[in-house]
């Protein structure tokens, strides 16, 4: 049996304890990282894109638009703006918000990196949901 | 004496207001317990979020960061978080009234307005004040989405230099009687000197940029708290007022079903004068 290690998202609007886990893959912004039992004690910041849980053969995705991996002996916290799981994506809502923002990118007068940052959240929606 | 019909009519029109009273009460304590939830959500983040900020910055410089630095005030940009939809008694009133003292106070010319809620939108607009933002009709579907646009205009428009203070006007929710008008400093942030932390920790990217990215994020969830406060204060102020609604159509109703039975016993009265009278006639 592998270690395993307690972890916990955190968001704005819930705070979600999945219990012990043995992997934990998330985004930091310059890559992909894997946490495993045992980690050094550290904090990282996390870009836009795919958190992955394993908890044996159990593996679950979750769409991120940001945040901080706080690892700590006892676990990891996930501080995050959102987290969606790929099972509770709306593909509606995900292919609105992205044709939105695609609309808005062409309008020149708005804020470009902000209508950039959005189609990035978009995409990577609709990514996890195919997951 | 009025009519016993116009008397019915009318207990009947009460009724169906106070019916529509008394569903919006209902409809306005379910909302305000969602928010009161969503409070409760937010603090584990808030918190574990505002510790981080503290933990980091005894070992940043501090004048990089510049939503954290103060500058003369010149110019003030007020935030200012009303409803979309009135019958919530005097929230909207109380709060447009101080924003507009305390503007008038420091200069309508000087100041930036970000009208959140078509309450103070409309006010403000009216009177041709220096609008920047005004967000209207998202009350209902309120996500933490909004925070971020909201916040990220915010900081946006300090960060410009456009203004040197941005201070936020919105009802503080203290319980379900009491709704406290607060106005509070938004930026330059202020922080607490802090011990230095002594955890050994991996960082990644660096301090600094931690902190960087985690102050944007720390303005976000204020701005997010400041709305939830606000709409649960809304809805709690439209929760009495409806409440007070469903009495005062009570006691209306008492009035006049007690007129209707005053006219109803008259027409009898006289009716049976007239019966007894035409009898006695027949009688002589």
């Amino acid at each position: 049996m592998a270690k395993t290690f307690q972890l916990e998202i955190i968001t704005p609007e819930s705070a979600q304890n999945l219990g012990q886990i043995t992997y934990l893959r998330a985004p930091s912004i310059d890559g992909l990282f894997g946490i495993l039992a045992g980690h050094a004690i550290s904090m990282i910041a996390l870009g836009v894109g795919e958190i992955k849980v394993e908890n044996g053969n159990e593996i679950s995705y979750w769409a991120t638009s940001g945040g901080y991996a706080d690892i700590r002996p006892e676990g990891v916290q996930l501080l995050v703006e959102t987290a969606e799981k790929s099972s509770d994506i709306d593909k509606e809502r995900a292919q609105t918000s992205l044709k939105r923002a695609e609309d808005r990118s062409k309008n020149s007068e708005m804020d470009q990196a902000r209508a950039r940052g959005s189609i990035a959240r978009a995409k990577n929606r609709l990514n996890i949901l195919n997951r | 004496m009025a009519n016993l019909k116009d008397i019915r009519n009318r207990i009947k029109s009460v009724q169906s207001i106070q019916q529509v009273t008394n569903a919006m009460k209902m409809v306005a304590a379910a909302k305000m317990r969602r928010s009161q939830e969503r409070m409760e959500n937010a603090r584990p983040y808030a918190n574990r979020l505002q510790n981080l900020i503290q933990d980091l910055l005894p070992d940043v410089d501090r004048s990089s960061l510049d939503l954290l630095n103060a500058r003369e005030v010149k110019r003030i940009a007020y935030v200012i978080v009303t409803s979309d939809k009135g019958l919530a008694g005097s929230f909207n009133t109380n709060i447009i009234k101080i924003a507009q003292a305390d503007i008038d106070e420091f200069g309508k010319d000087n100041v930036d307005l970000f009208c959140i809620g078509k309450k103070a939108g409309d006010h403000f607009k009216r009177r041709h004040y220096n609008i920047i933002e005004g967000h209207v009709n998202f009350w209902n579907e309120l996500s933490y989405d909004h925070a971020i646009k909201f916040g990220n205009g915010i900081i946006s428009h300090f960060l410009s230099g456009k203004v040197d203070e941005v201070r936020v006007i919105y009802n503080y929710f203290k319980n379900v009687a009491v709704q406290e008008l607060s106005v509070e400093k938004l930026l330059p942030l202020t922080f607490d000197k802090q011990q230095k932390s002594n955890i050994d920790r991996i960082y990644e990217p660096s301090k600094e940029e931690l902190v960087k990215s985690l102050i944007p994020r720390h303005l976000n969830i204020q701005v997010w708290k400041y709305l939830l406060e606000s709409y649960a204060s809304e809805q709690a102020a439209r929760m009495v007022a409806m409440e007070n609604a469903t009495k005062n159509a009570g006691e209306m109703i008492r009035d006049l079903k007690l007129e209707f039975n005053k006219a109803r016993q008259a027409s009898i009265t006289t009716e049976m004068l007239e019966i007894v009278g035409g009898a006695e006639a027949l009688t002589s």
